[in-house]
């Protein structure tokens, strides 16, 4: 997969309402491959914070015996953070409490199955 | 054992070894004198990382002057099972390094996250070194000497 593929997904996630940033992100790294996110919002700092979340999520998941983790979702006092990912990359949105997370979730595991 | 040799390093790299999960860590003066590590258990191990991550330092910072008219701001090295990671932090008592071995239990992006928390409370709690009108040699006069003296405060034998 080249990089366009990646920013037509960011770019479409971004276009939804009351989204902050879009990024892809390494897991394992914890740092941002792409990011798009509006003036604000600390990319590096999402990155990291949001990776570490969807690794403990998929370790706890593994623990219990339910297998692979294929979204995760934050929900906060003024918003979500929603992941989803396959093998060390993730898609993360960050988004106020205001956005459709249902549609969002839909295209995230949809962008989520693209990565390869 | 103790943390640190002198106390204003001791909690702030304590909390940087808590939030990001780091196996070792040292915070040491660009000359190689260590000031404080975590999870060290060998006085000799402590000497050899300082000398090798203040040789690092050296070499990086003269090679990002020579290509980048700047030193390098940090290193990381990416080994099988473990990671380094090595960053210099500006006090006002000079430059000190931070040298961190960390493994799948975090990541490069959380490490260099709470290095930049950890850079600003060196800052903040470093004492301001003594100003002097002499020229300062590459190292202290009595630097073996006090690089021991920190060692056996760390490693007990004080």
């Amino acid at each position: 997969m080249n990089a366009a593929p990646w920013l037509a997904t960011l770019t479409a996630l971004s276009r939804h309402r009351g989204v902050l940033g879009t990024l892809l992100v390494s897991e394992r790294d914890g740092l941002a491959v792409e990011s798009m996110v509006q003036i604000g919002v600390n990319a590096e700092t999402v990155a990291a914070l949001a990776a570490s979340l969807h690794r403990k999520a998929r370790l706890a998941s593994a623990a219990a015996g339910y297998g692979g983790v294929h979204f995760v979702r934050l929900d906060a006092e003024r918003g979500h953070v929603l992941a989803a990912g396959r093998d060390d990359l993730l898609f993360v949105v960050i988004s106020e409490s205001r956005a459709n997370t249902g549609l969002l979730r839909v295209e995230l595991i949809r962008a989520a199955a693209g990565l390869a | 054992m103790k943390a640190a040799v002198d106390a204003w390093v001791e909690e702030p790299l304590l909390r940087f070894v808590r939030d990001a999960r780091v196996r070792l860590a040292l915070v040491l003066e660009a000359s190689g004198r260590v000031l404080a590590q975590h999870g060290f258990t060998r006085s000799v191990d402590v000497m050899s990382a300082c000398a090798l991550a203040a040789a690092i330092q050296a070499s990086s910072a003269e090679l990002g002057r020579q290509l980048d008219g700047a030193p390098f701001g940090s290193l990381h090295h990416d080994g099988s099972d473990r990671q380094l990671f090595l960053g210099a932090i500006t006090t006002p008592g000079g430059l000190h390094l931070l040298l961190a071995v960390f493994d799948d239990a975090t990541s490069i992006g959380l490490v260099r996250l709470y290095f930049g928390e950890l850079r600003g409370r060196l800052a903040a709690a470093a004492p301001a070194r003594v100003a002097s009108d002499a020229v300062t040699p590459a190292l202290d006069e009595h630097f073996e000497r006090d690089l021991d003296l920190n060692l056996a405060r760390l490693f007990g034998r004080l």
